[in-house]
């Protein structure tokens, strides 16, 4: 090894911190990336998001109406926030408020026995189910997460 | 509070493009009513065609069974190589096939439809509402 003692270990750190920065770049593109794609194709469609929303049986039309022209918006200032690191820390607190509405509206329902697009990218994705959805959204979490410990 | 701060911020400026997205859009959804899925028509439109109406309970055997429209032919994912050709039987061109399921949440309709279109089969709809909406309407 070139470095010894005390050099070595700073040389670890430095290299520990060059990859915790290179990995929290990576999760703020991943996760603000795909709020900007989800948000854009939602954006796109907003009537077919409506009806989306609407078959969870959560929500009366017309708040379905409007959370349909609002959601995607959010999602997608969000997104562009967070991948810009522009208002970094509203960003996390939104995206992380958001997936977890997403994930109970989800998991609500599983457990109703509802057989639904999950309607997270307009229909750029369409796929019947809410298993998958709820696991990604878990992972997303975990992300979101891992990129809070940085406010410690 | 700062991220709190951020969030009320990046909230308040959504508000904007939103704002226009409900004026302006082409694909804005409608307040007064719901929006019909593309396929989709409503109970009353269909009872209005009257008897060119081909009726396909998407749902299984089961709940067929146990109740269904009057006349409606079960054709669903799980027995489509036996119930298809039952179908054909009872189809002929010109008549409008109607498919439901359970409630407005239910997708097998839908898959159903999709289904019946890429086998030559049209026009094709998907009741909105499905079997709850039959239900509470008679």
């Amino acid at each position: 090894m070139l470095f010894r003692g005390q050099d070595a270990s700073l040389f670890r750190m430095g290299v520990a911190f060059r990859y915790g920065r290179a990995g929290r770049f990576l999760m703020r593109l991943v996760l603000g990336g795909l709020f900007v794609f989800a948000g854009t194709a939602k954006i796109y469609d907003p009537a077919t998001f409506a009806i989306e929303l609407e078959r969870y049986q959560l929500l009366p039309w017309k708040i379905c109406a409007a959370a349909a022209d609002y959601l995607p918006w959010v999602e997608f200032l969000t997104g562009l926030c967070l991948s810009l690191k522009s208002f970094e820390r509203g960003a996390l607190l939104l995206i992380t408020l958001l997936l977890s509405v997403f994930t109970l509206a989800l998991a609500s329902a599983l457990v109703r026995g509802l057989n639904i697009d999950c309607g997270c990218f307009g229909h750029t994705f369409a796929s019947t189910g809410t298993i998958l959805p709820i696991l990604r959204n878990l992972v997303l979490l975990l992300l979101a997460g891992i990129l809070w410990t940085k406010y410690r | 509070m700062k991220s709190v701060r951020q969030a009320v911020l990046i909230l308040l400026a959504a508000l904007v493009p939103a704002g226009v997205t409900a004026i302006v859009h082409p694909r804005r959804p409608p307040w007064s009513e719901e929006t019909l899925a593309p396929g989709e028509e409503k109970l009353r439109t269909v009872l209005s065609w009257g008897s060119v109406v081909l009726w396909v309970d998407a749902r299984s055997q089961r709940e067929y069974e146990a109740e269904h429209v009057p006349g409606s032919l079960l054709l669903n994912l799980e027995a489509w190589d036996r119930l298809f050709p039952r179908f054909l039987d009872q189809w002929s061109p010109g008549r409008k096939i109607v498919v439901y399921c359970s409630s407005r949440s239910c997708e097998m309709s839908h898959e159903i439809a999709a289904r019946l279109e890429q086998n030559g089969i049209s026009p094709v709809y998907v009741l909105k509402g499905g079997w709850e909406e039959w239900k509470a309407a008679k």
